[in-house]
């Protein structure tokens, strides 16, 4: 009860902290009063529309999201197991890393067009690296004493992988998820804006071809609002999935 | 069923270090063996070359069985299962109320590593490595880190169990009193690189207790023999 308390007076003084630097600069362009903005979002929100392109770029962030965690983590799992494929694999990670997020975005336009595609894909290549090297140390931070334990007792491997591995890589886990989803938004928004042609990332680009700053701060704002409620979404199911493997 | 290990010409070492030096050893089949001997002198070198967590160098080892169960000195259990869980870890299909029983778990069954205490958590071991009914049970500095009482009572445990099945047991402690309980042999190792100094019989009953003046004449001969050597 208290942190709602917390957070709600944070949300407060900072509504009014916009409201005192809109009243006192007029820009209306650049910082609309936050009145005008929570009405435009109201008014959005009504609109079938709006909801459709939340939709459209929770979806992409979902199987982003989901392309990360599935293929970072196996991958991530193979490189730490495997020294030398870790060691071969390295210059790769890091060139993909190091390519400037517009180049991809070129390449993809190229190869799919204006799409769904480009941002999924972009937003995976962004989120790529993150997965596989934090599954990496999870797996080199296992217990090898644990390892060594299932060795003498000669336990099948399946069952090693099962009671061992997931456990103690899960909090590694949780974190990528925790960096991922904040990150996903974000890009995608980026991507859609860029190269997409459906979603909340394009609502932005038509407000700013019409110069609606207002329309521009409330789908901003949709989307933070949508964000932290995927997040907590995911964050419940994952505490569901980690009860099994919690250790008091 | 309790196993016969052979030892012949076992070589172990490390780098430049050598750690076993052509070791001849035969255990006969449910045999208490205790190891004692100086740090370093090779006594867990040895424990897990047998139980095939180290490859000798040179030499054999021959047991005809693949039942082994390892009690090592820190629990190594696993975090974030419970009792039980950890024990049907390493034999899903076991009865586990019997052996929970035995070694006064029962009611624990539900209790996490972390909500154990050191005793608790050294039964809990102990139990894991009964469950799989070994041939074979080797044991490493297994109540070094436990208080008296509570060392005492594991011991009991162990070799009320150890009658019943009158498995293979190969232990290391450094403790001369818990030598004297469990085995019914001593190897008393030189520093490295290690060889058998004295092989030690122990003529005391099945009814052994710390306290026996006949246990505590042998444990002042195997300290003369340890400082001797």
């Amino acid at each position: 009860m208290k942190t709602v308390l917390y957070w709600l007076s944070g949300i407060i003084v900072f509504v009014f902290l916009w409201q005192l630097l809109a009243l006192l600069f007029g820009w209306n362009i650049i910082l609309p009063p936050p009145l005008e903005v929570f009405q435009t979002m109201g008014n959005l929100c009504l609109n079938p529309d709006t909801g459709i392109a939340a939709l459209q770029t929770a979806w992409k962030v979902l199987l982003s999201l989901a392309l990360v965690l599935i293929i970072g983590i196996a991958l991530g799992l193979l490189l730490g197991m495997f020294k030398a494929l870790y060691e071969m694999m390295r210059p790769i990670i890091m060139v993909i890393q190091a390519v400037p997020v517009i180049s991809w975005l070129t390449l993809v336009i190229f190869a799919w067009g204006i799409g769904w595609r480009g941002p999924v894909f972009i937003t995976f290549l962004a989120l790529l690296p993150m997965a596989l090297l934090t599954t990496v140390s999870g797996v080199r931070n296992l217990d090898h004493k644990l390892l060594e334990m299932a060795r003498v007792y000669r336990v099948p491997t399946s069952r090693v992988f099962r009671d061992i591995y997931i456990g103690s890589l899960l909090p590694f886990v949780a974190a990528i998820i925790d960096v991922s989803i904040g990150q996903a938004w974000k890009v995608i928004l980026v991507t859609e804006y860029l190269c997409g042609n459906s979603g909340l990332g394009v609502k932005i680009l038509s407000a700013r071809y019409a110069v609606d700053s207002t329309g521009v701060y409330a789908y901003t704002l949709l989307a933070v609002i949508l964000g932290i409620v995927t997040e907590r979404l995911v964050k419940l199911a994952m505490g569901r999935v980690s009860a099994k493997w919690q250790s008091v | 069923m309790a196993v016969r290990v052979n030892i012949n010409k076992l070589c172990k070492s490390f780098g430049s270090l050598n750690v076993l030096d052509n070791w001849d050893l035969n255990i006969s089949a449910g045999e208490r063996l205790v190891l004692l001997g100086p740090s370093g002198s090779g006594k867990t070198t040895f424990l897990r070359l047998i139980a095939g967590l180290e490859s000798p160098d040179s030499g054999q080892i021959s047991l005809n069985t693949d039942k082994i169960a390892f009690v090592f000195q820190e629990p190594r259990l696993i975090p974030w299962r419970n009792v039980s869980d950890n024990l049907l870890f390493v034999r899903p299909d076991a009865d586990i109320e019997g052996i929970l029983a035995q070694l006064r778990l029962s009611g624990f069954e539900d209790y996490f590593p972390g909500q154990l205490s050191g005793g608790m958590q050294q039964r809990v071991n102990l139990a894991r490595a009964l469950v799989t009914e070994p041939d074979l049970l080797i044991l490493d500095e297994a109540f070094s880190s436990l208080d008296l009482p509570v060392k005492l009572e594991i011991m009991q445990d162990l070799l009320e169990h150890w009658q019943d099945k009158h498995f293979t047991m190969v232990s290391v402690t450094h403790d001369l009193k818990e030598a004297l309980c469990l085995a019914d042999r001593i190897l008393i190792l030189s520093p490295r690189p290690a060889h058998i100094a004295y092989d030690f019989g122990v003529t005391l009953g099945e009814q052994r207790h710390f306290s026996d003046p006949e246990l505590l004449r042998l444990e002042s001969q195997l300290l003369g023999l340890l400082l001797q050597k």
